[in-house]
């Protein structure tokens, strides 16, 4: 293997590599900083350290990376750079050196992420970064935003890439509505990141301002506004669950067809009504993280109403979902297995969003664990079995072997009990409790004792099966049983091409037939 | 950052006056007084049950198809035709409605559990209370400060009027089901209504430093005799400790006088 | 399927294509950030001028060299992509503007202690000047089409000249304003004033950039259509940007 063709490889393929090796990296540092916060959390006062900013730094590395370093370049630049160009036929990207220089930001921000864990003042902002705590704090603030704006960055011009690719790329005679599910769902996400991602880099980036050039955006006292910041933040930072949320229901939807021989229930209706549908109303929502700050009325009515109406092109997709199993022919491998789990995991975490839509319900519920609940069912649970299935389900393709089904199977259980029992319990003490969130020592709660200690145990359990899971890739990606070109009998495109595909993909670009569609199974 | 400079002084005290008069023009009032706890532990209860019937449901039919259409060998499936033109619209248009038709339900009942929260009953304590790292510190209408410990009858609405001195918190009371923000330079409010004698957690609710996770208080719900007893006893103290000026200096409260806190409503000055 | 077994072939062992330049590029960027934050957040120039020393031939060589490498590659498709980054610009702008709005119309007095009275006459001699660069590059892309390099060359030229008047009009007024004691630290609108100015600034820097990396190979006669027509919405962009500028910060 010629290494040098690895690390300035241009090809899109070899690119998705080098996003999944560095976000899983993200993930498996985030995941280390979850586990030592239960550590922490799992009995009252100091316990693994007797200082709450190093708690707060952990917190920080952990939902920033997680979010940032792991599931945002997991989804648009993983499973995008890996899939897409091999689902619409094209040979490439329309930019291939772009889309080295995109991969390489992303790793840069990783190194700046990282550099949290050398520095003397590490940033102690959590992923929120709010000011004025973050303009007064003595913890490094400006490697937050660089952190935040060369991640932020890498998306922007990955974004205008794959726009472009899906624009005007697609292999001869595949039209529009004969798209994967998936291509969608990128397009949808990506369309997203082009108009939000500035907006988060400029607040970031004002912060930044504020604290070590002196300026006033932030600052009542000179005419600023504290409000300011959060708007912007969540102006983007709302519309980002749902650049992760597209994707991942982009790669169930297709784990779905594939696995039950089927094509995707009312398509149109989870395009046009489903994705779309989200990117317009994922603008208008971003109030509903500032329920508990004293904005207007107005708004915290209106915003409670479009909030809640995202459950209905959620709905549609979901029901596309469930529908597409209707009169199937379903096997369970390990990648169906993870996509099903995903299933369940975002209805629970996608309907317990409905309460913290009411603005009424949520002058209680802000910020407390029933939020961190809710959202690592969704986005933690759900998002990362997501991608998870999608590895899974690529495996095959990129490195021409198969996973080892048992210990996937395994894997799975471990996950899924160890996610139950940590955010199931979350949820429960903070409604119950009212625990807040971001607390370094509960020691107002003694109440919770037992829930925390079964917390830890979760994590330790969900941490069990993604070791496994890892282990399991490494392993098989090494000592594997060869895969055919097409293991799991798939009519997407990418399965036309050898396992893994050669540099351009395909000797001669693909023609698609009239009848051609990716769903298109023979009744069996 | 020259955040005390002259010019940032004389803004403040511009600020001062001309939202003090807002305020109360915003805070809508009432005659009437509800309890917005009970509110929300209805419908709480209420959206609790609309949503796990939206779960089991889909949960059901979804484990339900992933028994009934396993792949077995012998059974035909798989490759299923595309649904009608009307079909399709149909399952689109329907339960986009049913779904529709229960965010508006939700909604709704939100909304009005969301007038009762905001609209504060004119007979009521009014208490401003400043935040900083880390305490809470209350004044009452007479002068009276407290600091951590917000002494209220039982049975009378009370009224925070809020601001921060540094970073953003949260008076968050779980027993009363509210919280809200307190932030330099504007002024929010909460209300809620303690009906027994008792005691109740008051908590930091945002993330605001290194010890946020310290930064408690207690409201302390007396009866109300006792409540008014306290209340001008130390009115009379405060008083006299104005009459004796020397005697002053010393024992004036940690906290900075609230009168000169930046105080600018959540609107646009009238 | 012989395209299946054709891509088992021996074209797996092909040569796959590398550059090298976003790589250098990304550590260029890389070390830009480390030098900010040694200069502002641990106050050590000299280190912060070495990581600078070392970002800058980066940036310069990673930019020149993918020029050099890609262009007239990608023709077709790069003026449309430049669509979708432009709007990813637009939201930089949308979002300063909407912390100066936010500010501006919720002061209880406006305006804010400190400010200074903005010259009125220099904005609209630099907005005639933006203006007139946007025809020029017209002009310019004008004679591109007729194949006519001599001509597109002189134009680009003028272009260029007129895009460092705007800036050196600006530098003026900054040098002006800063020495009348109004800067980016004296209250909301001077942070804002500079702000906003200086990121269009940067976009006219970047613009000018753009054409100063063009207008070499062109003179060596690589003219290519793409590029410039892109270059060409990317200027048109800045100007549009800067209507807004002068309406909202010097006019309002
Ligand atoms: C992938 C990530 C993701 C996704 C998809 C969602 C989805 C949703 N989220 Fe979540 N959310 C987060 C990640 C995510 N969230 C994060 C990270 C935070 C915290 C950030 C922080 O503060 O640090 C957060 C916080 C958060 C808040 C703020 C809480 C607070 O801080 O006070 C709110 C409030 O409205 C909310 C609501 C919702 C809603 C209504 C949805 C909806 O999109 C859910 C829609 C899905 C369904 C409803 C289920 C399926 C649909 C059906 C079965 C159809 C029928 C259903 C009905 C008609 C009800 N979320
Ligand atoms: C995609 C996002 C994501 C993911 C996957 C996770 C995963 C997990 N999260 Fe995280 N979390 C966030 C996003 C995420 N989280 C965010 C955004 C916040 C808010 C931050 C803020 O407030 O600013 C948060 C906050 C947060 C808190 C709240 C802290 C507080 O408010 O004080 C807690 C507490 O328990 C927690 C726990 C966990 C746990 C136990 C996991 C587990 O699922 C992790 C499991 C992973 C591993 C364990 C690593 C992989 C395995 C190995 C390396 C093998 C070795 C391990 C073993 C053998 C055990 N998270
Ligand atoms: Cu005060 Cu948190
Ligand atoms: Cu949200």
């Amino acid at each position: 293997m010629n290494l040098k063709e690895w690390v300035f490889t241009t090809d899109h393929k070899r690119v998705g590599i080098l996003y999944l090796i560095g976000s899983v990296a993200a993930f498996v540092v985030a995941g280390i900083m979850a586990l030592l916060m239960r550590a922490e959390l799992s009995a009252m006062g100091p316990t693994l350290t007797a200082n709450p900013t190093t708690y707060n730094v952990w917190l920080y590395a952990h939902g920033a990376v997680m979010i940032l370093g792991f599931q945002i370049p997991a989804l648009t630049g993983f499973a995008a750079n890996y899939a897409i160009p091999l689902m619409i036929g094209a040979k490439d990207v329309a930019f291939p050196r772009l889309n080295a220089f995109s991969v390489w930001l992303f790793y840069m921000g990783v190194i700046l992420a990282l550099l949290t864990f050398v520095i003397p003042d590490p940033p102690d902002v959590l992923w929120t970064g709010y000011p004025p705590y973050s303009t007064i704090t003595t913890g490094n603030t400006a490697l937050y935003t660089f952190t935040v704006l060369l991640i932020g960055f890498a998306s922007i011009i990955a974004g205008v890439n794959f726009i472009t690719t899906i624009a005007y790329m697609r292999a001869k005679g595949l039209t529009w509505n004969k798209l994967n599910f998936f291509v969608w769902s990128i397009l949808g996400s990506f369309v997203m990141q082009l108009i939000y991602v500035p907006v988060l880099g400029t607040a970031v980036l004002l912060v930044s301002f504020d604290k070590y050039l002196g300026t006033h955006f932030f600052d009542p006292t000179m005419g600023g506004d504290v409000l300011t910041y959060q708007n912007l933040f969540w102006f983007y930072s709302h519309p980002a669950v749902y650049v992760i949320f597209l994707p991942f229901m982009g790669i169930i939807m297709d784990i779905f067809a594939t696995f039950s021989k089927n094509r995707i229930f009312n398509y149109k209706a989870a395009v046009y009504g489903g994705v779309w549908g989200i990117v317009i109303i994922s603008g208008e929502v971003w109030i509903h993280h500032l329920y508990v700050t004293g904005m207007p009325d107005w708004l915290r009515i209106g915003q409670m109403v479009t909030t809640l109406m995202i459950s209905v092109p959620v709905g549609l997709m979901t029901i596309s979902l469930v529908g597409t199993l209707y009169k199937g022919s379903i096997t369970f491998e390990t990648p169906m297995l993870y996509a099903l789990g995903t299933m369940f995991l975002f209805l629970v975490g996608g309907l317990t969003g409905i309460p913290l839509a009411v603005t009424s319900l949520t002058v209680n519920l802000s910020e407390t664990y029933y939020v961190v609940g809710h959202f690592h069912y969704v986005m933690a649970v759900a998002g990362s079995l997501a991608i998870f299935s999608g590895v899974y389900y690529w495996f095959p393709k990129m490195t021409g072997r198969m996973v080892n089904e048992t210990w996937g199977r395994i894997a799975f259980v471990f996950t899924f009990v160890g996610a139950n029992v940590i955010f199931w319990t979350m949820m429960n003490v903070g409604v119950k409790e009212g625990l807040p969130r971001r607390y370094y020592d509960w020691a107002q709660f003694p109440q919770v004792a037992h829930d925390q200690m079964v917390m830890t145990i979760g994590s330790v359990i969900i941490g069990i099966g993604f070791a496994i899971m890892l282990l399991n890739w490494i392993l098989s990606a090494a000592f594997g049983k060869k895969a055919g070109d097409n293991p799991w009998e798939s009519k997407s495109l990418e399965w036309t091409t050898a396992s893994p595909p050669p540099h351009g993909n395909w000797p001669k670009p693909p023609v698609l037939a009239d009848d051609w569609s990716p769903y298109a199974y023979a009744k069996r | 950052m020259n955040k005390h400079s002259k010019i940032g002084a004389g803004l403040l005290a511009l600020a001062g006056s001309a939202q003090a008069l807002a305020l109360d023009k915003y805070i809508p009032t009432t005659d009437r007084i509800g309890d917005p706890a009970a509110g929300w532990n209805h419908l709480w209860s209420e959206v609790l049950v609309d949503i796990t019937i939206m779960g089991v449901l889909f949960a059901v039919v979804l484990a339900y198809l992933m028994v009934k259409f396993r792949r077995r060998p012998g059974v035909e499936g798989g490759g299923v035709k595309e649904l009608s033109v009307g079909a399709a619209i149909g399952w689109a248009i329907i339960p986009a409605f049913i779904f529709l038709a229960d965010d508006l339900f939700v909604a709704a009942n939100g909304w009005q559990l969301w007038n009762l929260q905001r609209t504060v009953p004119a007979d009521r304590l009014e208490v401003r209370l400043e935040s900083g790292m880390y305490s809470w510190d209350y004044t009452y209408p007479n002068g009276v400060r407290t600091q951590n410990v917000l002494k209220v009858p039982a049975g009378k609405p009370v009224l925070l009027r809020m601001t921060s001195r540094d970073t953003i918190h949260n008076h968050y009371m779980p027993d009363f089901k509210v919280k809200e923000d307190s932030m330099p330079g504007r002024i929010t409010y909460l209300w809620f209504y303690p009906k027994e004698p008792g005691k109740h957690l008051v908590t930091c609710n945002e993330y605001c430093g290194v010890s946020h996770s310290y930064m408690s208080g207690q409201v302390e719900v007396m009866p109300p005799e006792q409540y008014q007893a306290w209340y001008e006893e130390e009115g009379a103290k405060l008083k006299a400790a104005a009459a004796a000026p020397a005697a002053t200096e010393g024992s004036a409260p940690a906290a900075a006088p609230t009168a000169g806190a930046a105080a600018q409503d959540n609107k646009k000055p009238a | 399927m012989s395209t299946l077994e054709a891509a088992h072939g021996g074209e797996a062992h092909a040569h796959w294509d590398t550059s090298i330049w976003p790589f250098v590029l990304s550590f260029g960027i890389l070390a830009l950030t480390l030098s900010f934050t040694l200069q502002f957040v641990y106050h050590l120039s000299l280190p912060a001028v070495i990581a600078l020393g070392i970002s800058l031939p980066l940036i310069l060589g990673g930019i020149a060299g993918w020029t050099g490498e890609a262009m007239g590659t990608g023709e077709g498709l790069s003026f449309a992509s430049m669509g979708w980054f432009i709007l990813a610009e637009a939201m930089i702008f949308v979002s300063c503007f909407a912390a100066y709005w936010f500010g501006r119309l919720e002061a209880p007095v406006w305006p804010l202690p400190g400010s200074v009275e903005l010259p009125k006459a220099l904005p609209v001699l630099m907005t005639i000047t933006l203006v007139t660069s946007s025809f020029t590059i017209h002009r310019a892309e004008h004679f591109l089409h007729e194949k006519n390099q001599s001509a597109f060359v002189q134009w680009v030229l003028i272009t260029i000249a007129l895009g460092l008047a705007f800036l050196g009009m600006s530098g003026f007024e900054w040098n002006h304003l800063i020495h009348e004691g109004f800067t980016i630290q004296t209250n909301l609108f001077g942070t804002v004033f500079y702000s906003i100015t200086g990121l269009h600034g940067s976009h006219v820097l970047v613009g000018l950039g753009i054409f100063v990396a063009g207008v070499f190979p062109a003179m060596k006669g690589n003219l290519s259509p793409g590029f410039w027509r892109t270059a060409g919405l990317y200027w048109h962009f800045v100007d549009i940007i800067w209507f807004f500028v002068v309406s909202q910060v010097y006019f309002w």
